[in-house]
Parts: structure tokens; C-alpha cells; sequence
């Protein structure tokens, strides 16, 4: 293993692990300050598919309930998605940034090279998972909460080795094709999938044992915070690991380097035949650098597709016929269904369809699927330009710095809004297609609010862009205050005492006045809407104060 | 006077945190020159230039061009002036004619058969991405793209770099075509050979200080003289270095080379009387060892502008 290697990818990297370990602290005391409140009687009656479900083990009590949901999903997902990044950009990265060829080029092979950054990869997951191992053991003292019989350790185990599977599937698919998107898609696709599958097939009768095809059931299949280290599912997890690390080292050996080349899209090899040619010059080319708005939109138009077709097919036409199948399982237990979880999801009544896509499709993936968008155009609107080093040319230009801002709010808008509008088209579709007869006014206007909340970080995310110029801050800070509000908002409807303080959390006033059942709440989107504008402001003002960046 | 002043600073001066980029930099640049900055690595002319942009904001002292204030202006100077960044990068995912095509609609009023004779004389490829050009190649776009709007001032900082002697040619000729027609060119290089060839005045900046200012032609006649002496018997280098004006002395047994800024007369009496001379070769110094004079004394004199 090469020492300086290994500590410049750990330098690199340590500040998402120790941001992802500090916030998930603090959402573990949260949810453990909460729950510490309540009744849990409602937790242990509940049939045991909706606890697992729900990350709940048996017998939970307020220590195992709170790590349940802290680490058990956001955790295992954010340590999960953090080694999958360092793996894909091991080598695939280093290819794009157009360093390998230096890397290289010193007296040292490409194993040792690969081995290294694997290092550093296990290393880091490990901190964060030592990291949240202590503060599961510190945050219940804190609080006088009883840790009771939970078995934190192994817990963190398992979270620590499940990470650590995606990291390494996406370093050998980065080190096989040198694409550092496709590792990190195919990866992040891999990961989706399993965690979906694993949480809906037990639901469904006679798929119950399928879970066990996808890797996500290795993780807490077993209940590991309950019942401890299940050996037998972490050795398959290892083995798994072992398999790519040695994938990835044939992988780098064979692969010819390439420099940071531009990727020829559909579009270009369009541009290249005589036929299609005038046409796809003025898409790609004329068409696509009239404005910097355009331009800013096609270069994000990945992953509004993506985005859009997700919330269309997926979370909105899917959902209805999915509700009239699970509609009578469901009822059943629709009145023993503990608030104090589903407010974490969106709060909904699942007896009713409303409450279903409110649970399904509003309380989560939604707004996340605005802030995707949203939020990758604020963090790259400015900074992304000083990171490529760009900014000077194009303020070169006769524009003011305050021009910059407002077109590249405009496609933040214009792309929010198709977000907004491909999860109208598909709930109000899954709604005729199930015949579940919800309004479509209502719809359009959760539609609305949500668009509106995503621009709101979308916001905040552009403040930080323009402030500082830098990608990264704009990106993980506003995460985290997503995650902090969205939590805030949450939590703050189980306790009474803190019912008014949930009103500083943006999230109140996008899903808090029912607006699936009562409609449009012109106040909610007016103070959104005066929120979105004032961060567009603040941005304006900071970046017009300040002295360009000259490198990322 | 300030209609014939393209460029002019006063005490300009740029902090960043605690290290000094810029001290009070005092300069005009004449409409209609071709300007020459020179210095080395980190002297402080990006840090200059990016002031002029209103990249930077000055920590003391302002910059105008064209009369305009560079902070209060910027927008309006924006319109007069064609900008080549020193270690150029552009968007790789668009093609050269799209790159063009971008920053012509924000800046209006670009003559596209302007633009394909520009590109036919430097002879760049518009229809490859930039992020699969050369950086020689990427940078006759960057070139095409500060020239394409017939700007009043051009502000080009190591405009050449990558470009092979051919083009470099080629594009020398451009920045002196543009003098020609009353326009201004600032242009920031170490390459002494392609300002010396194409700049009336140099600039010659360091440690954030301007050293010196003075029109290329008396630069070099400030007559140093590289001169080759061939005498008869081996010699002695402490003979010349006693000779008032003479500088790097390299003796090899019989031959002599050395600089000289004074009258040819004090240096062959004093070494005629102790040698026999057998031959001379006198030498114009071009710009480079005048720099490097330059640069010489001041490190002697002592690092007072050093940071």
C-alpha cells in the first residue's frame, strides 16, 4: 500500500464522512429526545411485516427505536452511498479529472495504486462507523434514556460491511469501464433496488423469502441490533466485497487509460450524420447556447429525465394500481399504524388513497426529487464555473455578476416546476388508472407546494454557491438542513410543546395543512415563495461582493 | 488625456489575506499599443489583470479602462474589451463553433466572416468539442474568441502558450494589426521573444511591484552589448569585471564573453593594454538578458519587494 496515496484519498474524503457522522448523532438524539416522550405501547402490538418494515425491532424500546431510524435507513443509506462515491472515483475519477496519467507515471503499479485507495476507502467507513457505534453509546446518557439489551456494536458491523459491498461493486464496474457515472449509477441503481425490494416483497404473500436474492437483506435481515452479529450474513457480504476488490485489481490491470476525454452523446453522433444534421445542430448546438439558461438546463437535462420519469412512472402512475393490491392488507391495521413513524413519511392516513400517496409519494420522494434537481443547479451555479475555472470568460461578457444569478435561477425554476409536473401527470394518471377518484386540484396543488419547497433549498443551496464558490459546502450544508428540517417539522407534530417551534421548518408549510384533502394553501405557498426570492436576493448581494475564485 | 489612455491604475494594490499580490501599481497603457507585461511566475500580473476585470476587487487604489472605473463600469467596459484567461479553460462538452456562438449572444455584434477568417488564419477546427482539442488547438478558440468582436482593448494574459511557432507568428501579426488600427493590446508573457517583437512599451513587474517601464526601442538602447573577445594568450577575468559596466563575465583561456553598457572605448584601452587583442564581436542584447539584467540587479540590490 502506498502511504501517500492512501492519505490523499483520506484527506480528500474525511469531511463527508465526519459531516454524515455528525448529523446522523444528532438525528439519533433527536429522534431519542422524541421518542423518549411518547407511548411506544402502539410499537410492540404491530404485526411483525410492518415492524421490519419499519426498522422496528421486537421489543423495541426508546434507545433500539431511535437507532432504528437514525442508522437503520438514513444511516446504512449515507455510509452505503459515501463508499460507493470514494470506490467509483478511485480510478474512474482520477481518469476524469485527467491526473491519472501523473499518478501513474511515478515508479509504482497500478495494484499498489488501487490497493491504497481501497485503504483509504475501508478506513474512512470504519471511522464513520466507530463514529456512530460512540455516539449510540454516548447520546442515550445524555438523555437518560436506558440502552436496554440492544446490540449496538453489531449493528454498526453491519452497517460497516454493507457499505463497504457498494463501495467496492463500484470501484471493480469504475476499474473495468473507467466511467465514473456508470459505477456510481449502476451502483447507486443496485442499491435502490435492493433496499426497495426488501422493504415491499415481505408484504407481498408467497414473495416473502425472495428478499433474500438482493443484498440490502444481509444488512439488518437478521435484526442485528436485537439479536447481534449474524456471521453467516456478513460472511456473504465479505465474500461479496472480496469478489469486486478482486474484480476491480484484474479490472485496473487490463484497462488502457484514457485522459479526460469529452463522452460523444446521442445528440453528437446525430450532429456527425448528414442527415439529421441540420436538425440536431440547432438542439445541440445554436439552439443550446442561446442563453446561459438554456445552456445551464441542458447540461443539468440528465438528471431532470431521470428525476421526472421517476416521480412519473414510479412513485405516481405506479402507486395506483399498487393501492386498490394493497389496499385491504393494508386496512387492517390502518388504525394500528403508529403516527409517531408515519409522520416521519409524510404523516398520511394509509386507509385512504390520499393518505397513501401522501405516505408513498409526497412525504419523501417528492420533495427529495425536487431538491435533487433544485439543488445540483443552485450548488453548480456559480461555484461549478469557478471549480472549471470558466467564471472569468464568461463574466468577460458584458453581463453583470447579478445576470449570472437570475438565469441560472431560471432554470432552477423552469426545472423544478417539470419535476413538479411529471409528479402531477403520474399521480393524477394513478389515480384514474386505480380509480381512486382523487382530486385533481388537490393534487396539482401538493404538486405545487412541493415545487416550491424544493426551489426553497434549491435556495439556499445557491446562497452557498454564490457566497463561497464552493460546490461541495452548498451541496452537504444544504443537505443537512434539509435533513435538520425536515426531521424538525416531523417531530415537532409528536410533541406538543414543540407544535409552534415546527413552524420554522420550511417543510410545515409544504404537506402541513393537508393540502392532498383540503387544497391549496395560498398562504403556505406565498411564504415559500417570499423565501425562494429573498435566498435569490441574498445570493445576488454575497456574489456581487466578493472576489472570484481562480481554482475549485 | 484620458481619451488617449486605454488602461491607467493608480497605486493599485491587492492583499490576499496577509500576503501582498499587488503594491501600489502605478500604469498607463496608451491607446493604440501593443503593451507588453512582463515577469515572472506569481510577480503579480493575473493578479493585475484579474483586477481590471472586476474578477477581484482592489484592496486599495483603483483601475480604469477606457475612462471607465473598472468596479463602478464594469459592465460597460466588458463591451470594449476581448479577455484571454492564462491557463484558459472553456466548456468541453461544446464544440468550438458553439463556444463561439455562447458567448457571442451575451456580448452582441460578432461578424461571423470575421470569425472564419480569424479561424482560417490560425488555423483551429470549430466543429470538434473542445474537451477533445489539444491545448494548443483549445487555445486558438480562446484566441478567436477575444478577437471576434473587434474589441477596443485586448487583455490577453500568456496568450501563446501551446501555440506552435507557425500560428504564434500568425497571431504576433494579429496583435500588431490591431495596434494598427488605433486599438489596444495588453498582453501578459514571460516569452520575452514574442514581446520584444510585437510590444512598443514593456512593464516589467515583480514581487507585485513594477520594476520598470519603458519603450522596447530604448530598453535596447540602453546598450548593453554582449561582446566576444578573442586575444592571444590565455586571460584573466578579474581584469574586465574591474571595468566599470561590464557583467557576466564567462572566461574561457583565450576567449572572452561578456555584457557591457558603456563606451567601447574605456573597455579596449583597458584590455588592450594588457593583452593582446586578436579579435571582437560586438552583439545588440535582446530583451532577454535585459530582463535578466534586470532581474540580476534587483535580487543583488535586495529583496525589498519580496513578501
Amino acid at each position: 500500500m502506498l502511504a501517500n496515496v492512501f492519505t490523499k484519498t483520506t484527506r480528500d474524503r474525511w469531511r463527508g464522512t465526519a459531516i454524515a457522522a455528525a448529523s446522523l448523532a444528532a438525528m439519533l438524539m433527536f429522534a431519542m429526545a422524541v421518542y423518549r416522550d411518547i407511548d411506544l405501547a402502539v410499537y410492540t402490538e404491530l404485526p411483525e411485516v410492518f415492524r421490519s418494515l419499519m426498522n422496528i425491532p421486537e421489543g423495541a424500546d426508546v434507545a433500539s427505536l431511535a437507532v432504528g431510524v437514525a442508522y437503520g435507513l438514513y444511516g446504512a443509506l449515507t455510509f452505503a452511498a459515501l463508499a460507493l462515491v470514494t470506490g467509483a472515483g478511485s480510478i474512474a475519477g482520477e481518469e476524469r479529472a485527467g491526473t491519472i496519467g501523473l499518478l501513474l507515471g511515478n515508479p509504482r503499479s497500478r495494484t499498489q495504486v488501487m490497493v491504497s485507495k481501497a485503504g483509504a476507502m475501508v478506513v474512512l467507513t470504519a471511522l464513520g462507523a466507530a463514529a456512530l457505534w460512540l455516539a449510540a453509546l454516548i447520546v442515550p446518557q445524555l438523555l437518560n434514556v436506558e440502552l436496554g439489551q440492544m446490540a449496538v456494536g453489531a449493528y454498526t458491523l453491519h452497517l460497516f460491511i454493507n457499505s463497504l459491498f457498494y463501495g467496492f461493486l463500484a470501484m471493480a464496474i469504475g476499474a473495468w469501464t473507467g466511467n465514473k457515472s456508470l459505477a456510481a449509477g449502476a451502483t447507486a441503481g443496485v442499491m435502490i433496488v435492493s433496499l426497495v425490494a426488501v422493504g415491499l416483497l415481505p408484504l407481498i404473500e408467497g414473495l416473502e423469502d425472495l428478499a433474500r436474492a438482493f443484498p440490502w437483506y444481509y444488512f439488518d435481515g437478521s435484526e442485528p441490533l436485537i439479536n447481534g452479529v449474524h456471521w453467516g450474513h456478513l460472511g456473504l457480504l465479505t465474500a461479496g466485497s472480496v469478489v469486486f476488490a478482486v474484480a476491480a485489481l484484474v479490472g485496473i490491470n487490463r484497462l488502457d487509460l484514457k485522459g479526460p476525454t469529452v463522452g460523444a452523446t446521442l445528440l453528437d453522433r446525430l450532429r456527425e450524420h448528414p442527415l439529421t444534421r441540420r436538425v440536431a445542430d440547432r438542439l445541440a448546438g445554436s439552439a443550446r447556447v442561446s442563453r446561459i439558461w438554456v445552456k445551464t438546463a441542458s447540461e443539468h437535462q440528465g438528471l431532470l429525465v431521470v428525476t421526472a420519469a421517476v416521480m412519473f412512472f414510479m412513485m405516481g402512475l405506479l402507486m395506483g394500481p399498487m393501492y386498490t393490491l394493497m389496499d385491504e392488507t393494508l386496512l387492517g391495521f390502518a388504525d394500528q399504524f403508529p403516527e409517531t413513524l408515519l409522520v416521519l413519511f409524510g404523516g398520511g392516513d394509509m386507509s385512504t388513497p390520499e393518505g397513501f400517496y401522501q405516505v408513498e409519494t409526497f412525504g419523501m420522494m417528492a420533495p427529495i426529487a425536487v431538491m435533487v434537481v433544485t439543488v445540483a443547479i443552485g450548488a453548480a451555479a456559480v461555484a461549478g464555473e469557478e471549480a472549471k475555472r470558466t467564471i472569468g470568460l464568461l463574466l468577460a461578457n458584458p453581463i453583470p455578476r447579478s445576470r449570472l444569478i437570475i438565469e441560472k435561477t431560471w432554470t432552477m425554476i423552469v426545472h423544478a416546476f417539470a419535476v413538479g409536473f411529471a409528479t402531477f401527470a403520474g399521480v393524477a394518471g394513478g389515480s384514474l388508472l386505480g380509480g381512486l377518484g382523487m382530486s385533481i386540484g388537490n393534487i396539482a396543488a401538493t404538486c405545487l407546494l412541493v415545487t416550491l419547497l424544493g426551489l426553497v433549498f434549491g435556495g439556499l443551496s445557491l446562497v452557498l454557491s454564490a457566497g463561497t464558490g464552493r460546490v461541495k459546502v452548498a451541496v452537504f450544508v444544504t443537505i443537512g438542513a434539509a435533513l435538520i428540517a425536515h426531521l424538525f417539522n416531523s417531530f415537532s407534530q409528536l410533541n406538543d410543546g414543540l407544535a409552534q417551534a415546527g413552524r420554522w421548518s420550511p417543510f410545515s408549510y409544504y404537506l402541513g395543512s393537508d393540502p392532498l384533502v383540503n387544497g391549496m394553501h395560498w398562504g403556505n405557498a406565498a411564504v415559500l415563495t417570499g423565501l425562494f426570492v429573498a435566498l435569490v436576493g441574498l445570493s445576488i448581494i454575497l456574489f456581487s461582493r466578493r472576489d472570484l475564485r481562480q481554482t475549485g | 488625456m484620458t481619451d488617449q489612455i486605454a488602461i491607467h491604475t493608480a497605486g493599485l494594490t491587492k492583499h490576499y489575506r496577509d500576503v501582498e499580490a499587488l503594491i501600489d501599481l502605478d500604469l498607463d497603457v496608451r491607446a493604440g499599443e501593443v503593451f507588453g507585461f512582463l515577469g515572472p511566475n506569481g510577480a503579480g500580473k493575473t493578479t493585475t489583470i484579474r483586477t481590471i476585470l472586476d474578477e477581484i476587487r482592489p484592496t486599495s487604489g483603483k483601475a480604469t479602462v477606457l475612462g471607465l472605473d473598472t468596479h463602478t463600469d464594469a459592465v460597460a467596459i466588458r463591451r470594449h474589451i476581448g479577455y484571454v484567461p492564462g491557463d484558459l479553460a472553456m466548456y468541453p462538452n461544446l464544440t468550438g463553433r458553439d463556444t463561439l456562438t455562447y458567448f457571442a449572444n451575451l456580448r452582441g455584434g460578432v461578424d461571423w466572416t470575421y470569425v472564419d477568417a480569424l479561424a482560417d488564419r490560425l488555423d483551429a477546427d470549430l466543429t470538434k468539442k473542445v474537451g477533445d482539442l489539444s491545448s494548443g488547438n483549445r487555445q486558438k478558440v480562446g484566441l478567436i474568441q477575444a478577437f471576434m468582436n473587434r474589441p477596443e482593448v485586448l487583455i490577453m494574459d500568456e496568450p501563446s502558450s501551446g501555440l506552435d511557432p507557425l500560428i504564434q507568428r500568425a497571431f504576433q501579426a494579429m496583435m500588431r494589426e490591431v495596434a494598427a488600427e488605433g486599438r489596444t493590446v495588453f498582453l501578459s508573457s514571460h516569452t520575452l521573444s514574442e514581446v520584444q517583437r510585437v510590444a512598443d512599451r514593456v512593464g516589467i513587474i515583480r514581487h507585485g511591484r513594477l520594476i520598470a517601464l519603458e519603450a522596447v526601442a530604448s530598453l535596447r538602447s540602453k546598450a548593453i552589448r554582449r561582446v566576444e573577445l578573442e586575444f592571444a594568450s590565455p586571460v584573466d577575468a578579474a581584469v574586465f569585471t574591474a571595468v566599470p559596466g561590464v557583467r557576466d563575465v564567462t572566461v574561457n583561456n583565450h576567449h572572452a564573453v561578456l555584457s557591457y553598457d558603456g563606451t567601447m572605448d574605456v573597455l579596449l584601452k583597458t584590455v588592450a593594454d594588457r593583452y593582446q587583442l586578436v579579435d571582437i564581436a560586438t552583439q545588440e542584447a535582446d530583451l532577454e538578458e535585459i530582463f535578466l539584467t534586470y532581474y540580476r540587479d534587483e535580487e543583488t540590490v535586495g529583496e525589498e519587494g519580496a513578501t
